[in-house]
């Protein structure tokens, strides 16, 4: 007879542990099996995971710009950058020299180099190839090539605001200009292939049309009157908006390489310049507004000035006395000498950085290069400062500061942003009164029989203005015959709405001129043009 | 009866592990039509961004310029246009323009 097999039943409590431990373990396997197949369900396999040897260079995504009316400046198109995995190249000297036929500007012994070296797994060939020469590579079948594609920065207007709009790296990261700022403040994306910007675009205060009235007018009196540059700027004088600026010759800012070459530095922010006569507009404020003179007030100008070995005349010498309103249309130096000295340099020092001139500015496309001032601020420089010598300044801080004077005498920031509001902006000044006065001077030196300015007359638009011409300063001495030729502009009088500088280097007399390098000859006829043209363009209507 | 709540056990945990399973095919195939979908989505933004840029191109004034001159078009200037009120009307010169 056979014995029992052991179990729960059989009341062997050896057997009944034996059992036990099995179903334990088979719960415990089934369990495993079970959580496993829940955990696969519902997490899935692993994902493919980045490898230490994978590309990690990144790239970035940059809102749009555009223009106050919403006008495209500058995008983020997609791009196909070429890179190559050296351990999968078959043969290094095959594709190098394939690919040299299609990079002709490529180092082809750096590119074998690169290609053969077997303990890299990443080399860039060549980014942001446009889609005609990827399919040229694609076509030649190479193992080891692959494209990522990338945003790269595209500038549909062209060289248009070249210098303000700035460049951008081959990583698409901001270098210059608004897209540094863009990089600064508002802020890029890191992305690995091409995403689309999620940020709203950039809306800057430039008009499109008229910065390309703009540059069309510089660039035809270039021409017309043979200068080696020229500068202009168009600026809201109540919001310190900045509607258009340029400096020719201009950069492409597609071709970021442009921007360091010499003779397309930006004239307008980043030299410094003696303005010439322009500045009287700040002397004759500042005597004004302190109440030293009224525009009747008479000045004895017939004898020369002498301070610091120097004398100073004037360039068109009036022989008899003369009103401010006569000082400010004859430009006479003399006049504008005695009102300084009557103020006194502490006063004119004063005045002038009440307007921020003698500091340190910057906008949103980088910061202006700074003044310089006399280091020893004495009454020979008082005199000529008063005429618009002896300290130098960028043409956009001149600007920024004039703009002050004509919108009622309040503070602005200049500013590249549509819609910025400043908290500096509004502050008092100057008077009301002084400067509707000189509004009225601007305007009586365009419409006046002998006024400086009568060439800027554009019919409908009332334009006032003022004209400087200086001679270039270089290496502590001044250019035989190289001057700068500027015309300040406001319109439409009495209560102007923008301000408009223009300034040309080193023109070039002609028949139009009557053999003359002077302003009233050259930047103010240019200076009408420019208003006749962009005038309509900013709802100013004729009168 | 221990066998057979174990093998019914054993039955539902298996029919929960492919129901799961189930779900988690068709949540897949829902993701990879999304990626789909974003991609094509990314791929659309592009050829936007790309058509925007040569609208861009193609409208930016110095082409648009020597076109609308050639047209006789240029800037606004004193005498290309007049008062409302200085438009002759029917009966007359009219005295008031009522919005």
């Amino acid at each position: 007879m056979r014995a029992p097999a052991p179990g729960p039943e059989t009341g062997n409590p050896g057997g009944r542990l034996r059992w036990l431990a099995l179903a334990a373990a088979l719960a415990g396997a089934f369990a495993l099996v079970g959580g496993q197949l829940m955990r696969l369900a519902l997490i899935g396999p692993a994902g493919p995971r980045l490898s230490i040897n994978e590309p990690l260079t990144r790239t970035f995504a940059r809102p749009d710009i555009v223009d106050r009316h919403g006008r495209l400046l500058a995008t983020d198109l997609e791009a196909h950058s070429l890179f190559a995995d050296p351990t999968l190249i078959q043969d290094a000297d095959e594709a190098a020299e394939q690919l040299a036929e299609i990079f002709p500007e490529l180092d082809a012994a750096e590119l074998r180099r690169a290609l053969a070296d077997r303990s890299r797994r990443f080399v860039w060939i060549r980014r942001g190839l446009a889609p005609a020469v990827a399919q040229r590579v694609h076509d030649l079948g190479l193992v080891g090539l692959a494209f990522r594609k990338e945003p790269r920065r595209a500038y549909p207007q062209g060289a248009l605001a070249g210098h303000v709009l700035g460049t951008v790296n081959v990583d698409n990261r901001g270098t210059a200009g608004i897209e540094r700022w863009i990089d600064e403040a508002v802020g890029v994306e890191s992305v690995l292939g091409s995403g689309a910007p999620r940020k709203p675009p950039v809306r800057l205060s430039l008009d499109l049309g008229v910065q390309h009235g703009l540059e069309a007018e510089l660039g035809a009196a270039m021409e017309r009157y043979q200068s080696s540059g020229a500068a202009g700027l168009i600026i809201d004088v109540a919001s310190g908006e900045i509607v258009a600026a340029a400096s020719l010759p201009a950069v492409d800012p597609s071709r970021p390489v442009q921007a360091l070459e010499a003779h397309r530095f930006d004239r307008m922010t980043t030299g410094t310049y003696e303005l010439g006569s322009i500045f009287k507009v700040v002397t004759i404020a500042m005597a004004l507004d302190a109440g030293q003179a009224g525009l009747d007030t008479v000045y004895d100008v017939r004898a020369p000035l002498r301070a610091g070995g120097h004398t100073m005349r004037d360039l068109h010498p009036q022989g008899r006395p003369l009103t401010v309103r006569e000082i400010f249309v004859h430009s006479s130096n003399i006049g504008a000498g005695l009102l300084a000295i009557e103020a006194g340099s502490a006063k004119q020092r004063a005045f002038i950085t009440k307007l921020g001139m003698a500091g340190q500015m910057g906008t949103e496309a980088g910061p202006v290069s700074p003044p310089r001032l006399p280091a020893r601020w004495g009454q020979a420089e008082t005199i000529t400062i008063a005429y618009g010598h002896g300290m130098a300044l960028a043409p956009l801080q001149f600007a920024a500061a004039a703009a002050q004077l004509f919108n009622g005498g309040r503070a602005i920031v200049p500013t590249f942003r549509a819609g910025a509001a400043y908290p500096a902006s509004g502050a008092r000044l100057i008077a009301e009164r002084t400067s509707a006065d000189l509004s009225h001077l601007m305007r009586r030196n365009v419409t006046h029989p002998s006024g400086t300015g009568r060439q800027a007359e554009v019919a409908g638009f009332e334009v006032g203005g003022k004209t400087g011409t200086a001679d270039i300063a270089a290496g502590g001495a001044y250019k035989d015959g190289g001057v700068i030729s500027s015309f300040l502009a406001v319109f439409p009088a009495p209560a102007p709405r923008y301000l408009t500088l223009v300034s040309l280097f080193e023109p070039n007399a002609t028949a139009e001129t009557r053999g003359k390098v002077t302003a009233g000859v050259n930047a103010a006829p240019t200076t009408a043009r420019l208003i006749a043209r962009i005038a309509p363009l900013l709802d100013v209507a004729t009168q | 009866m221990r066998l057979m709540l174990s093998t019914a056990m054993l039955l539902v945990t298996l029919g929960s592990a492919f129901a799961l399973y189930a779900i988690n095919y068709d949540t897949r195939q829902l993701e990879q039509r999304v990626l789909m979908q974003e991609r094509a989505a990314e791929r659309a933004l592009g050829d936007i961004a790309v058509l925007r840029a040569e609208r861009a191109h193609l409208a930016r004034p110095d082409r648009i310029e020597p076109l609308a001159r050639s047209l006789g078009m240029g800037p606004a200037a004193r005498g290309s246009g007049m008062r409302l009120i200085d438009l002759a009307s029917p009966e007359g010169t009219a005295t008031e323009v009522r919005k």
